[in-house]
């Protein structure tokens, strides 16, 4: 018979499904030099490390100028006190051809992207080399050729403790970080951190800042050819972006107003589902100014596909000019935590009966198709 | 064994002239009581929805080539759903997806591993002249097609902002209760009930025939694995499948009778919901794959001509895998809003799954150890399995890890995980045992040389569609969305590409049968030669109408290897004959 | 052969695997009522605890004696997307000792012009501090009508349980968030 031949053929085969395999991990490698640049941004693509710091340093000067004046003048919402970030400024966002995680802008996500890569990344390809080097020993060596007549061995109990033993150990040595990260993924906020309220709707997002006068900013995704123009990333890009400070930690919490839905941004390494009648809540901290772009991860309906979110991360004066644009107030909830226990504070004007700006604007452009011009009916100021 | 082997053909020589007296062909197909009839319906009726399912997949991945929607306004159209709109459209997608889940979990990898191979090689195996209820049987086989019938209908009555269902297979409240308005989840959601019902009833067949109707000498030690297999899936089915039945029994009373178990507006919990449907979801998982599991065990075994490596932890290991699978159901819903102590428990029990699941993949390997490899298309199909579920495996390993989670939730990355467990381990493990079993069962022969065709195509197409999903993953590309950012373009569009290397190799699969049934030789009784061991390798091919009237005894002299996968010491200078 | 036995046999394993399942059906139905349970003891996502005003007295006692710190609570109000309401807080945050009693005031109006009847659901984050966070009075506790263009102060009263000072898990809890979210009831047929 040809139980030869036919083993042979396999061992090239099985090379052969080697080298298709190992065929992705190369192709991007020469893809990328090309660059189809789908998402073709006006700036240069990569700001060296330098620019990239010189802008942010300018910058946060510009604003504080920007944002000293603005507290002094109490503009007007609308006016130009700020400025919203242009399109150099997108960090966190999708790499065409990218084969790993978006870069991460969190501690938490640099601990686990290093979980990731450093630990669960090298032991899981390197399980799959063995098993298929494994695999390849026995095609090779016991084929009906090779070894014609077969051994009866059916059992090894030392093999069978290792194989259950070692497994083992690699898990508990896997489940160390794992359970380090989990926790540091739990830590609590301070008391007086900045707070958002991030709502799920049908199919927009709501940001709602209650230590800010309760405001709610309404996000529906940008229409493609004016992301497009102004070098956003189209179907991640939207009208109004949920506006945080940097460098400070702050305490999202999450809620659906429908059904649920899922507030996630892959480089900030945070997803929170969005679940109607409770609260979520989770803290994040984001190290730099940027704009960070993720979206609904949680079925959703028709429209989940086109409820984009886009995190703007401010120092925190312009934060707070972007705050008073917005008509909400700024120091309001450290000077209500001053006022302490018990005094009630005459009830200032404070939050008072919030008015979702949904509600007033009747769900204004709620989930409007991105084919539209964007959320016509959008209160604040179009910043993008 | 070959001495056995002999004995029952004399056996069943006597009973001939009864055992093949078969019904017409209405009572013998729409009314069987027969297992191995039952067992082939319910594989064409698999291979039917694999092929409406794949067709499913071939339009999702066409419409996920390019960003932008492309072609699901022209399918809301054709399925008569009036003139398109941008929200019928993006209904569509959610209703193919919801289609795909539940057609291929339901209606493709359950009949054709429990249905299909489950109803033909149990009896067989254990020296069994039928299952226990044969009535009953077919009783499930036509509720599961019944079920998929209902499945059909609802793409067509409204289901909110389109026809059909578009609630995903995990049909989440309130998404599926007040967010989907008019007929079709509810036909859906019926559709569970029929085949959960026929799933219930096949469980229930398959203990009491496992449990009950060993032929004499075959102890629970002595069976082979992938009775095993079954006996362990049944009962998964049998506590897991309840489960999920209330469940969605609540949610059609909440969508229909003005109840609120899931509906906050009456102090239900839509969280609740996610906990009973994963509590059935998570074993459901292990009930799609355990049964691989066995079909590869008999299979490493047959052509190393070795007995399978470490017997007792290969059934113990799948009965761990069976318990574990009961409580870990959170995984899936680490994002849901869990506390950290929750979360961390859970972390913790998923990875201890790693642990059985290593054991059987390492006894593979030991058993074809020192074996004497017959490289025969089944052994091929295993072999491809057993990279494949790694690969998937370790992935999930990955996503155990409930802080990593938080990254990759319901991204594709997850989408690629589940399908090399499933698309590969499952359906690989289909394969395998199709052309393992294929020629018993038919009495002919299929072409060696397509089947490793249809493989190389296979393994390659699965390969290009779904590795790289995991870059669209970890890049952060959502789960269940028609439409994406131009960045994931580049991976999207290989991937798209691959469905027609697939396809290509399901022509060849076809081909193969077509031509197996119209020109295929005439099959031997044991074609596998003197690897092949268990009880169905003592029948002709096809088996007669009726086997085992006289029950075949085990010897007890053998110790259990011996008999599972081996050949008695006698027989050891047999190999030298080929 | 004793055919008549395995039939026997037969049918009393199958029926008892159809027992098995349908006590697992019997539990999945059950898992509602079970789940409350589970969440109102354990505090499990949050869910917070009643107590009476003996419990309360008893609390501040203790707190007082072990000379508990303060906390700060985040009050948070919510509207499922169907209900023609405004609803807030009239204080974001407030601080309270351990184990003092406090009430805070929530605000709603009827914006429609029909009587709409609220149910609301509620729960805190962090989660670990649902089993210590109790009420003592509530609106939550019953359903609440407005008639067309009416405004309401809802209370609630409530004390953190001095017992989450020695939890190691509501160790670096600063800031307890009760929030609240307003559903329109189902209405039986309007």
């Amino acid at each position: 018979m040809m139980f030869g031949g036919f083993a042979r053929r396999q061992m090239r085969s099985l090379f052969l499904l080697l080298a298709a395999l190992s065929l992705p991990v190369f192709q991007p490698v020469m893809a990328q030099e090309p660059a189809p640049p789908v998402l073709a941004p006006p700036q240069p693509a990569i700001t060296s490390e330098q620019d990239a710091v010189a802008a942010n340093v300018a910058d946060d000067t510009i604003s504080a100028a920007d944002a000293a004046d603005a507290s002094t003048l109490d503009v007007a919402p609308g006016s130009a006190a700020y400025t919203p970030l242009g399109p150099e400024w997108i960090k966190g966002a999708p790499e065409p051809g990218a084969m790993t995680f978006q870069p991460q802008y969190t501690e938490q996500g640099d601990y686990a992207l290093w979980f990731h890569d450093a630990i669960l990344l090298p032991l899981t390809v390197a399980i799959c080399l063995l098993v298929l080097g494994l695999l390849l020993w026995v095609v090779a060596r016991y084929n009906r050729r090779a070894n014609a007549v077969p051994s009866k061995t059916s059992h090894n109990t030392l093999i069978e403790v290792i194989w259950t033993a070692v497994p083992v150990l690699i898990l508990v040595a896997i489940a160390i970080p794992s359970i380090t990260l989990l926790a540091r993924q739990y830590e609590t906020a301070p008391a007086d951190s900045l707070t958002i309220k991030a709502t799920g709707y049908q199919w927009y997002w709501g940001f709602t800042y209650p230590d800010n006068g309760g405001f709610e900013v309404i996000a529906n995704m940008m229409d493609e050819g004016e992301a497009l123009a102004q070098g956003s990333p189209p179907q991640l890009a939207v009208d109004n972006r949920m506006v945080v400070p940097a460098g400070e930690i702050i305490r999202i919490q999450t809620t659906g107003a429908d059904v649920i839905h899922s507030f996630g941004i892959p480089s900030l390494w945070f997803k929170l589902d969005a679940v109607p009648g409770r609260i979520n809540e989770r803290t994040l901290l984001i190290e730099e100014p940027g704009i960070y772009y993720g979206q609904c991860y949680e079925l959703c309906g028709s429209r989940h596909a086109y409820m984009p979110i886009a995190i703007e991360a401010l120092p925190r004066p312009q934060f707070e000019a972007w705050v008073r644009a917005q008509g909400g107030t700024v120091g309001a909830a450290e000077a209500e935590a001053a006022a302490g226990a018990g005094t009630d504070p005459a009830a200032p004007v404070l939050p008072g009966l919030q008015e979702p700006e949904s509600s007033v604007e009747g769900a204004p452009g709620a989930g409007a198709a991105p084919t539209t011009t964007t959320a016509p009916g959008t209160p604040a100021p179009a910043q993008n | 064994m070959a001495t056995t082997a002999d004995t029952f053909q004399a056996h069943h020589d006597d009973a001939h002239h009864d055992a093949d007296h078969k019904p017409g062909f209405f009572a013998r197909w729409f009314m069987s009581t027969n297992h191995k009839d039952i067992g082939t319906l319910y594989l064409i009726f698999a291979i039917m929805a694999g092929v409406i399912g794949g067709a499913v997949s071939g339009i999702m991945r066409m419409e996920l080539q390019e960003p932008g929607i492309q072609y699901l306004g022209w399918w809301v159209e054709f399925l008569g759903g009036g003139a398109s709109d941008f929200d019928k459209a993006g209904h569509m997608w959610n209703v193919l997806i919801t289609a795909h889940g539940l057609i291929m979990v339901f209606f493709m990898v359950m009949p054709a591993m429990i249905g299909g191979f489950g109803n033909w090689f149990v009896p067989l195996m254990i020296g069994a002249p039928d299952m226990a209820f044969p009535r009953m049987n077919n009783v499930s086989f036509w509720l599961t097609v019944a079920g998929f019938l209902s499945l059909m209908f609802s793409a067509f009555v409204p289901g909110g902002t389109g026809n059909g269902a578009g609630t995903g297979w995990t049909v989440y409240a309130p998404l599926s209760t007040s967010g989907s308005v008019g007929p079709a989840v509810d036909f859906a959601i019926f559709s569970l009930h029929l085949a959960g019902a026929g799933s219930i009833l096949g469980a229930t067949n398959f203990i009491t025939t496992i449990l009950n109707m060993r032929a004499p000498g075959m102890t629970l030690h002595k069976m082979p694995l992938f009775v095993w297999s079954l006996l362990v899936t049944a009962f998964l089915l049998l506590l897991a499948l309840p489960v999920l039945a209330a469940a969605i029994t609540m949610l059609l009373t909440d969508r229909n009778f003005g109840t609120t178990f899931f509906d906050p507006a009456g102090g239900g919990d839509p969280v609740l919901y996610q906990h009973l449907f994963w509590f059935f979801g998570h074993p459901e998982v292990y009930i799609m794959i355990l049964p691989g599991f066995g079909i590869v065990s008999q299979i490493v075994a047959t052509f190393s001509r070795k007995p399978v490596f470490g017997y007792l932890g290969m059934a113990y290991a799948m009965v761990a895998i069976g318990v574990i699978g009961f409580v870990v159901w959170a995984h899936h819903m680490y994002t849901v809003g869990l506390d950290v102590n929750t979360k961390m428990y859970f972390t913790a029990a998923t990875m201890v799954i790693a642990v059985p699941t290593g054991v059987k993949i390492f006894s593979w390997i030991a058993t074809m150890w020192g074996g004497s490899l017959e490289f025969k298309s089944p052994l091929v199909w295993a072999l491809g399995f057993i990279f494949l579920f790694t690969v998937g495996g370790v992935t999930g390993v990955v996503l155990a890890n409930g802080g990593i989670d938080d990254n990759l939730h319901d991204t594709y990355y997850v989408v690629a995980h589940f399908h090399y467990v499933l698309s590969m381990g499952a359906v690989f493990a289909i394969f395998a045992g199709f052309y393992y079993w294929f020629p018993k069962m038919s009495g002919r022969w299929h072409s060696e040389l397509l089947s490793h065709v249809h493989f190389w195509l296979f393994f390659i197409g699965v390969n290009v569609v779904f590795f790289p999903m995991h870059f669209l993953g970890m890049n952060g590309m959502s789960r269940r969305i028609p439409d994406y950012t131009p960045a994931f373009t580049y991976w999207n569009e290989i991937a798209s590409n691959g469905y027609w290397i697939i396809v290509a190799s399901m022509v060849v699969f076809f081909a193969n049968i077509g031509w197996a049934l119209v020109a295929g030789k005439r099959a031997a009784g044991n074609y596998w030669g003197a690897g092949a061991t268990t009880l169905e390798w003592s029948l002709t091919s096809p088996p007669p109408f009726h086997q085992f009237e006289t029950l075949p005894v085990i010897e007890d002299h053998h110790s259990h290897h011996d008999h599972i996968g081996g050949r008695p010491e006698k027989q050891g200078a047999r190999p030298a004959a080929h | 052969m004793t055919s008549t036995t395995l039939a026997t046999r037969n049918l009393r394993t199958g029926f008892i695997a159809l027992l098995a399942a349908a006590g697992m059906l019997g539990l999945g139905f059950a898992a509602v009522p079970l789940y409350r349970l589970f969440c109102q003891v354990t505090g499990f996502g949050g869910t917070t605890q009643r107590a009476t005003v003996e419990e309360a007295d008893l609390a501040a006692e203790l707190a007082r004696s072990a000379g508990a710190r303060t906390m700060s609570i985040r009050f948070d109000a919510s509207l499922a997307r169907d209900m023609p309401w405004s609803f807030a807080p009239r204080q974001v945050t407030d601080r309270v000792a351990i184990g003092e009693r406090d009430i805070a005031i929530y605000e709603a109006r009827n914006n429609s012009d029909v009587p709409v009847t609220g149910t609301a659901t509620f729960n805190v984050e962090p989660e670990q501090a649902g089993v210590y966070f109790h009420k003592i009075q509530c609106f939550c506790f019953t359903e609440q009508t407005l008639q067309p263009g009416q405004s309401v102060t809802m209370p609630v009263q409530y004390f953190v349980d001095p017992k989450a000072l020695d939890d190691p898990r509501m160790e670096g809890v600063e800031q307890i968030t009760l929030s609240y979210t307003f559903h329109r009831r189902i209405e039986p047929a309007s």
